[in-house]
């Protein structure tokens, strides 16, 4: 240990050192873990002062430490870290405590990391600490004086406290071991400790319990009260002692409030709800008030990021709990996916942008063996020479180019210059070895239906329209490349050379053998044939306003845009009206079929029906091609082979039911807009890594696997994620952290190649309260619908719904086992607090538009598409899609001026009941895909006068809301502004609905409420029941 | 006699010829999963030896039927119907897209035909000696009846 030999010389300066020969044990756990001896150390020195008689405290005060303190010390031995470190330090042991006490604070800051500023107060505190060493008075002499007999233990006493929580106490390696904890060093040190800034309560926290005792306790227990003081004052900080946490973390845990743990150990750590009666009696003593609802939002976990202030930001990773498992048999008595929810390109707020760097010269910083990307978790060592993987622990060499001296603490000088050593989230612009062709250009390719549904339907203007209005928003501006094909029973392909005034149109009716009729030109530089493009889209729509030919191409058409596509790849758009009915790919109406639903063939509906279209959703995957679908019919149009093609290339589904361009004519504009503007990464690989041990096993979500593990993404944006499940593959973890890396290479549409690096770290617990107590309900809400949907497609809906149900069942009877014995539970239903929403989510899943039902339920088209958008929807959204929010707002309209601040107060959301709906009331429902307005019979004909004009008494279903004068209605359309801003990725289209208007009150609202029991569905109360007695029946 | 030969002959060589798919596909699906080879690329191979490989073991099956060897049929049988029901379900060509999903699944179906084809072709070469030695040194042995109730 390069500790060691630092320590060493302390003890040869100091005559005490002699006396703590005797109780060698506590010196070498000091020694080897840097970080921790912080505490143990700092007994140490306090000994010198005191000297020989300090002795005997020490042993008894000492002794405790070593015990905990064995199993990190022994890890840690990362011996050659550390030497290069000692050099230096040497140098600080005689100037020592002052000036390396107030170096460290001064070094905290820089490293940016706001979480560590506790630890910076922390660092200020340290100095007194130091200051008892050389100067013994300060802060604990005070107490020192009374206790003459004790001198030694008070004087060691109150030095523990600062150094523990500063590691001050051997000012040379502790100085370089805790702050470099911050930064990086502090995983060099020690594999174990690497994480856990937060954690620290360890050591503090065997303590802990004694908080109290502090005053009373005279002599004995003297000891243990400094660090209680420690604790409540600097508990947090001490990154050193966070593996010890650990090891006790078993019975409680920091995780959540570290400085409380042990507090919290004491009364129960579960949430409960007691239902009075027991099961099987007919009354549910549950109230239903009292149930548990997600009114606030989804919240991140944020125990997370506190524990590793470097890890990402949750929007782009989400573990289903952030404490890993650390034996197979503990993963089998987790009932709940293992896994993580990412979301690479998530829409970072202003001013949280991932920075992206640029290494020009030096190459990507990457681990030689398994190809991690530099990251803030690594740690330099050999004076900065090499730096140690923390995925694989390889030692790696720096590159002449990047190298930088380590300074006093082993961080590298240049940190704070390096982004990519801070931050969890990174950029890096990819040299050419990244590329395997040069970086393509945006390309866009519409393949739009032109048979007569889609003239009626007013849909081809709208595309049309918003098309051209996005022409000058479409991202890569010189270099975008844009093409255009139309079909019905033939094919239309467009010349758009730029040399042209107005576009050629090419019609091929060879359906079997399609060929593409020019080699180039057909797929332009939009810059260069501007104005070509705009003349086709300002004709497009009266070119086909006759068209009577009801049929479609649709598979020839696909396979010529294909053809013309796949020299670069892109993005297609295709807008179908009909259902395919030529060549191939042609489909059957066979979504009609009664008879089929609640048989074993029931789940063959939601498949593709001709594998036409999975091998071409292939062959599009490997020329890069992205695809978005649009569908548009009223009637049957199989989105479950359409959506296909969606699915395996990483895009979406848009389903519009019964276009009608006059009402839904803006939703599919902004949709459409949205979709062409946003910020897209092209022809893209998504990759995840994790440490030794764990595997991840299984992906979900809307792309194709090119290799066990790397996601293909021809068109990736900030509205898709992807979950993962993870296994593990050794029976037992020893390290005491996980790290995951998730890298996303992409071209980005400036035409640069680069690569999205997000880094995150979890620690390994031994105990499976703990996991559930680190459960984030998001990522598993997450992951149990994608698990669903595919389950749907293998089964009958009712069976997934069921094994879902099931799954939530033994989670909770196996915490219950948890708790069983210790407390006596009766008729209670206990649940983690982090998992306290799971059920009503459960509920909701299960009654979600993919899974609910039978046949009559939803159709068939509604459900698939429903089921293709879900797999790809990020965390937050999918909740609100879930738990869909509830607002009232005919008081905020009728406030006589409403603030801005106002419209945050307004937004209190209500229990998805009917009885949250008053009939004299106005309700907004907004499930982020569309907002239903709810009239009571009993709202005052004034405000409805207001807010629909004249129209207010006739039937809603016609009316559509836009802006009248007067303030009301100015205020509600700005209202539902502000909450499509808050949520761009669809656009909510106002649906009205009166009260008692049967049956479009039935379908648009009162189903979605999903804690009434409605139509052979259970509601949230008797839900609750039929888990609670699940749990309790083999329990 | 002579044809006794020729058809353990023929079937012998038939025999081969699915142990040699089975061991190609089940070669490319273990490249597949070492990254060797692209999903592409994987299952256009297998893809285009999957029907082969069912007409051959096909035209075995019934050719044993046809020459009255029950206990070869049998033996034949299970696999036999086996590919007919994956092909009537439109289930025998590897999916590109969920490849690896069901690589696990796949590679454990071939390794229990590539089990069985060699079971099948140990008693296929054991019949394949008996016959030509009962065709090469019939003379030789004409007063011993002991191999025909060994054999037959």
């Amino acid at each position: 240990m390069g500790t060691e030999n630092p320590g060493r010389p302390n003890f040869p300066m100091r005559p005490s050192a002699t006396p703590f020969a005797s109780a060698p044990p506590t010196v070498r756990p000091f020694s080897s873990s840097g970080p921790v001896v912080g505490s143990e150390s700092s007994n140490v020195r306090p000994a010198p002062p005191g000297a020989p008689p300090t002795m005997t405290p020490f042993s008894s005060g000492g002794l405790r430490p070593p015990a905990r303190f064995s199993d990190p010390s022994v890890p840690s031995p990362p011996l050659t870290s550390v030497p290069p470190s000692g050099g230096p330090y040497q140098r600080f042991p005689t100037p020592p405590f002052p000036s390396a006490a107030q170096t460290p604070p001064a070094r905290a800051p820089p490293v940016g990391q706001p979480p560590f500023q506790p630890p910076g107060s922390q660092v200020s505190v340290p100095p007194p600490s130091f200051r008892p060493q050389t100067q013994v008075p300060p802060v604990p002499m005070g107490s020192p004086p009374q206790n003459v007999n004790f001198p030694p233990s008070s004087a060691n006493v109150p030095q523990p406290p600062s150094d523990s929580s500063f590691s001050g106490p051997r000012p040379n390696f502790q100085m370089t071991s805790p702050l470099p904890d911050h930064s990086a060093t502090k995983s060099s040190f020690q594999p174990p400790f690497p994480g856990y800034p937060g954690k620290q309560p360890a050591v503090s926290q065997a303590p802990s319990p004694f908080p109290a005792q502090q005053g009373s306790f005279m002599p004995p227990p003297a000891p243990p009260s400094p660090f209680a003081s420690q604790q409540g004052s600097y508990a947090p900080p001490p990154p050193v002692a966070a593996n010890l946490g650990y090891q006790r973390d078993q019975m409680q845990h920091p995780g959540s409030a570290p400085p409380t743990g042990s507090i919290q150990s004491l009364t129960e750590d579960f949430s409960s709800l007691s239902i009075s009666s027991m099961p099987g009696s007919i009354e549910p003593g549950l109230d239903y008030r009292t149930l548990p609802r997600p009114l606030d939002g989804d919240l991140e976990p944020s125990s997370f990021l506190e524990m590793y202030p470097m890890n990402c930001d949750p929007r782009y990773l989400r573990l289903t709990t952030s404490a890993i498992p650390n034996s197979q048999s503990l993963v089998s008595r987790w009932h709940m996916p293992l896994g993580a929810v990412v979301c690479p390109l998530a829409e970072a707020p202003e001013g949280e942008e991932v920075p992206v760097i640029n290494f020009a010269s030096t190459g990507i910083i990457r681990c030689r063996r398994c190809r991690t990307y530099v990251n803030p978790y690594v740690t330099f060592t050999d004076a900065g020479r090499k730096w140690r993987c923390n995925i694989c622990s390889l030692l790696n060499d720096v590159p002449g180019e990047y190298f930088a001296n380590l300074d006093a603490t082993g961080r590298r000088i240049d940190l704070d210059q390096r982004p990519e050593l801070l931050k969890g989230s990174v950029e890096f612009v990819a040299p050419t070895e990244y590329m395997v062709r040069p970086p393509m250009p945006p390309l866009y390719f519409f393949l739009i239906d032109v048979s007569i549904s889609a003239v009626r339907s007013g849909m081809i203007e709208v595309v049309a329209q918003t098309i051209r209005s996005c022409l000058d928003e479409l991202p890569g501006f010189p270099r975008t490349q844009i093409g255009f094909i139309t079909f019905d029973s033939t094919i239309h392909f467009y010349n758009m050379k730029s040399s042209l005034t107005q576009p050629q149109m090419m019609v091929v009716s060879d359906l079997d053998d399609v060929f593409v009729p020019l080699p180039d030109d057909l797929l332009v530089n939009l810059s260069e044939s501007r104005n070509v493009v705009e003349t086709f889209l300002d004709s497009l729509p009266s070119m086909f306003q006759d068209n009577v030919n009801v049929e479609s191409a649709f598979g020839p058409a696909l396979k010529a845009a294909f053809m013309v596509m796949s020299q670069l790849g892109g993005k297609l758009l295709i807008f179908q009206n009909t259902l395919p009915s030529l060549g191939y790919g042609r489909l059957k109406l066979r979504g009609d079929d009664l008879r089929v639903y609640g048989t074993d063939k029931e789940h063959t509906l939601r498949l593709p029906e001709d594998p036409f279209y999975k091998q071409m959703a292939a062959d599009l995957t490997k020329y890069q091609i992205g695809v978005n679908i649009y569908a548009f019919s009223d009637k049957y149009t199989d989105i479950a082979s359409l959506g296909t093609l969606a699915k395996y290339t990483g895009g979406q589904v848009y389903y519009y039911p019964s276009f009608q361009s006059n009402i839904h004519g803006e939703k599919l504009r902004c949709e459409l807009a949205r979709d062409l503007t946003r910020e897209t990464a092209w022809e893209a690989v998504m990759r995840i890594r994790c440490g030794k041990g764990i595997r991840f096993t299984s992906y979900h979500g809307n792309f194709m696997l090119r290799s066990t593990d790397l996601l293909a993404l021809p068109a990736v944006d900030c509205d898709k994620a992807y979950a993962m499940q993870l296994s593990l593959e050794e029976t037992l973890l020893s390290t005491p952290t996980v790290y995951f890396q998730v890298a996303l290479l992409y071209t980005a549409s400036c035409g640069e190649r680069r690569i999205r690096v997000h880094t995150a770290a979890a620690p390994v617990v031994t105990d499976l309260g703990e996991m559930y107590r680190q459960a984030d309900t998001g990522a598993i809400v997450s992951l149990f619908c994608r698990l669903a949907i595919e389950k749907t497609l293998t089964s009958k809906l009712e069976d997934a719904r069921n094994s879902l149900q099931q799954r939530i069942v033994k989670a909770l009877r196996e915490y219950r086992n948890l708790y069983a014995v210790q407390h006596r539970l009766g008729a209670r239903m206990i649940y983690p607090e982090s998992l306290k929403f799971l059920c009503l989510y459960g509920l909701a899943l299960s009654k979600s538009v993919p899974l609910k039902g039978g046949y009559a339920d939803a159709q068939l088209d509604e459900r698939c598409a429903s089921g293709f958008t879900m797999m790809a929807l990020p965390v937050k959204k999918l909740l609100k899609l879930l738990y869909p929010s509830l607002i009232r707002i005919d008081e905020y309209l009728l406030k006589p001026s409403a603030q801005a601040d106002d419209f945050k107060n307004i937004m209190k959301r209500l229990p998805l009941l009917a009885e949250s709906l008053d009939s004299r009331g106005l309700y907004l429902y907004d499930d982020g895909l569309r907002f239903v307005i709810w009239f009571g019979r009993m709202l005052s004909p004034d405000i409805a006068r207001n807010l629909l004009g004249p129209e207010f008494a006739a039937e809603l279903s016609r009316v559509t809301l836009t802006e009248h004068d007067n303030e009301m209605s100015r205020r509600l359309v700005k209202m539902l502004k502000r909450l499509r801003e808050s949520d761009p990725s669809y656009y909510q289209l106002p649906y009205l609905v009166r009260q008692g208007e049967q049956p479009r009150e039935g379908f648009l609202l009162l189903v979605n409420l999903l804690e009434d029991q409605m139509g052979g569905t259970v509601g949230y109360v008797d839900w609750i029941m039929q888990i609670h007695r699940q749990v309790q029946q083999n329990a | 006699m002579a044809w006794d030969l020729i058809f353990w002959v023929v079937c012998f060589f038939i025999n081969i010829a699915l142990l040699a798919s089975s061991f190609y596909q089940l070669l490319s699906l273990s490249d597949l999963e070492a990254d060797h080879l692209n999903p592409f690329e994987a299952s256009t191979r297998i893809n285009s030896i999957v029907l082969p490989e069912f007409l051959l073991q096909g035209l075995l099956c019934i050719s044993f039927l046809l020459t009255w060897h029950w206990f070869m049929f049998l033996f034949t049988l299970p696999i036999a119907a086996y590919h007919l029901m994956l092909y009537l379900n439109r289930k025998h060509l590897l999916d590109v897209t969920e490849i690896f999903r069901d690589l696990n699944t796949e590679k454990k179906y071939r390794f229990i035909k590539l089990a069985v084809y060699l079971l099948l072709f140990t008693v296929v070469l054991f019949r394949l000696l008996s016959a030509s030695i009962f065709f090469f040194f019939a003379w030789k042995f004409e007063e011993l009846d002991i191999r025909t109730s060994l054999f037959y």
